[in-house]
Parts: structure tokens; C-alpha cells; sequence
């Protein structure tokens, strides 16, 4: 283990616990939310974004091996989908547990919700479709391909659904009223939460990357 | 040699069109799919339970204590008003509602709730009576 990564990963350890602190203790209650939900706007939109960001490497990645087709690209494009969707659902369950709170029901098939169950079953068919095919390098090729379309609907599910319709969902990011936008205190711990939010799916994605080319040493070996 | 890469420039060129394809298929497909809520106007038509979307009519609640219902009428973007019929506890701030959301069935000319979401005005910014909480970074 080298120093440097002992050392950023020591970092990202003391940055979370400062962020985490800051959404509960630093940050005052805010204007018109029940109880203490607004602190969700911390981790809520921390994990949709990385949810995004994932979604982009994996394309990125299946991309690379379709014209490379070196297994590391494929391992990339898979353990990036999986974390994508991890944190999809945490995203989508720290939005119902919000709504509940705020409008009075976990779940109203509001366009926001609709869209990101949509965004979820077409990334969990890429697993069903990773699971079908035997042969390595047909199921790289294959998921490969559909990693790329799946990723096209992203844009629209995640930005532009959620914009054109009438949703419950607060819109703080992209409006552009003053009045409405997040103060100075919440804009730099949700800066700071996303920035360790995506330290924290780097290190992750390394960790399950090594993981699993170490499996494809191991099966080599063996045959 | 040729014969591959001919064949590699068929496979682009579908695999370019389906792009295209799922493209167009995201633009037009949640246009009537996407969202639950549908308009007054076919609110009175539909025979089922529908969620209507709205915001509320100024002055125009009326809670009744002792038969917990409560009666306020809704207005849509397009200036559109029905009378809505909630039987159960009023939310707490339902007067400063500014999205609601009614689950229900229109019948008789008002429209019947079984459940509301209500939407209040937030802001991710500090309470006035807590400036205190600042002080220490700024």
C-alpha cells in the first residue's frame, strides 16, 4: 500500500465525518420543513450524482472496450453500473423517506419518481443481461453495447423529465430565483458533501475494480 | 480483410441508428406516460381514482371539526378551479400550500379526496431565529 493513497483514503475518512457533522450540527434548521428534513438535501443529492457520474463511466468505459477490448474496460463498465445503481436506490429511498415527511406520502408516482424506477429497471437489466450470457468476451461485447444505450436515456430521466413537469420535487439547483436558493452554509456543505460523495465511489470503484480483475487472474489460472 | 470491416461499419451504422431510435423514443414516450396527474377537466370524465395537481384558492378553506372535513377549492396552471372534499384531519399549515396534491374520484361536481399531499413553502436557508449558528464562520 503506498502512502499517498494510505493517506487520501485517511483524508476522505476525516472529510465525511465533517461533512456528516456539519449537515447535522453546523447547518441551522431551515425555513419551512418539517422537523429536521431539510438535512436530507445533503446526502440526497450527493447520491443521485454519483449515481450519474457512474452511469457516464460506465458508458465511457463500454465505449473504450468496444473499441479496445481489453477485459479491464468491461470489469470498469460493470462495477461502475453496480455502483450506479446503488446509489440510485439510496437516492430514491432518501427521496421517499423526504416526501413522506414533506407531502405526506412515501410515494405518489410523482414524474421524478417515475422516472428514476424507469432509470432503475433499465440498470437492472444490464445485470439480468450480464448474468444470461456465458462466454466472457459475448457478454462484454453485449453489455457493452447496451451500457452505451442505457446511458442515453439518462439525461432525460434524471434532468429533463423532472423539469417539465409539474412535480412536487424541490427544484433549489436550477431555478432562477434568488429568493429560493440554497444560503451560503447549505451551498458549502452540499459542495463539500459532493465532493466526498464522489472521493468515496472513486475509492470504491478502485477497491471493486482490483477485486475483479483479481477473479479474472484467478479463472485464468485455473483453465 | 475488407469483408470485417464492412462488416464492423454495418454494426456502427445500427448500432448508430438505435441510438438515434432510443433517442426518439425518450423525447416522445413520457409525454402522456410520466405523470400521474392529470387535468380537472379529465378528472370529471374519469371513472377511477385520479391525482389531480394544483395549487389552493385563497380563502377558500373550510374545515369542519367535529366531521373532520375539510373543503377548499384547487386551482390549476391554466386557471382552472374544482372544489375538493377531504374527509380527515386538516395538515398541519394547509393554508400556505403552495402545490397539493389530491388522490381521489370526481363525482357531483366536487371532487372527492381520499389522501392529499401538500407542499409548503421551503427554503434551504437558516431559520431568522437561528442567525446565531453563522456567526462562528463568517
Amino acid at each position: 500500500m503506498n502512502r499517498f493513497g494510505l493517506a487520501l483514503k485517511w483524508l476522505l475518512f476525516v472529510w465525511m465525518i465533517a461533512v456528516i457533522w456539519a449537515a447535522f450540527m453546523w447547518i441551522p434548521s431551515a425555513q419551512g420543513f418539517k422537523g429536521e428534513s431539510s438535512r436530507i438535501v445533503f446526502f440526497h443529492v450527493p447520491t443521485a450524482w454519483v449515481a450519474t457520474l457512474a452511469f457516464l463511466v460506465s458508458c465511457v468505459a463500454s465505449a473504450l472496450y468496444l473499441w479496445r477490448r481489453k477485459p479491464k474496460y468491461d470489469f470498469g463498465a460493470a462495477v461502475s453500473n453496480g455502483l450506479g445503481l446503488l446509489f440510485a436506490v439510496l437516492a430514491t429511498v432518501t427521496g421517499a423517506i423526504f416526501a413522506k415527511i414533506m407531502w405526506g406520502a412515501y410515494w405518489n408516482w410523482d414524474p421524478r419518481q417515475t422516472s428514476i424506477t424507469i432509470l432503475l429497471l433499465i440498470y437492472a437489466a444490464y445485470f439480468a443481461l450480464r448474468s444470461a450470457v456465458a462466454d466472457p468476451e459475448k457478454r462484454a461485447t453485449l453489455s457493452a453495447v447496451y451500457s452505451i444505450l442505457a446511458f442515453v436515456t439518462v439525461p432525460f430521466l434524471m434532468f429533463i423529465v423532472p423539469r417539465i413537469y409539474f412535480s412536487l420535487h424541490p427544484d433549489v439547483i436550477t431555478n432562477s430565483d434568488p429568493n429560493n436558493s440554497l444560503d451560503s452554509a447549505h451551498l458549502k456543505v452540499l459542495l463539500a458533501s459532493l465532493a466526498g460523495f464522489t472521493g468515496l465511489s472513486v475509492w470504491l470503484y478502485s477497491v471493486a475494480t482490483r477485486i475483479e480483475e483479481i477473479r479474472h487472474r484467478r479463472r485464468q489460472e485455473v483453465l | 480483410m475488407s469483408d470485417s470491416k464492412k462488416q464492423r461499419r454495418l454494426w456502427y451504422s445500427v448500432g448508430g441508428v438505435m441510438i438515434v431510435a432510443f433517442l426518439a423514443y425518450g423525447a416522445t414516450s413520457f409525454k402522456s406516460n410520466l405523470t400521474p396527474y392529470v387535468s380537472f377537466e379529465e378528472a370529471q370524465k374519469a371513472p377511477r381514482k385520479v391525482q389531480v395537481a394544483g395549487g389552493l384558492v385563497p380563502d377558500s378553506t373550510t374545515y369542519l371539526e367535529d366531521s373532520e372535513t375539510l373543503q377548499f377549492g384547487m386551482v390549476e396552471e391554466d386557471g382552472d378551479t374544482m372544489t375538493v372534499l377531504y374527509k380527515g384531519v386538516k395538515p398541519g399549515n394547509f393554508e400556505e400550500a403552495v402545490q397539493i396534491v389530491a388522490i381521489g374520484t370526481y363525482s357531483e361536481g366536487v371532487f372527492h379526496a381520499n389522501q392529499l399531499l401538500v407542499k409548503c413553502p421551503s427554503k434551504y436557508q437558516g431559520l431568522e431565529e437561528a442567525p446565531r449558528s453563522y456567526g462562528s464562520e463568517t
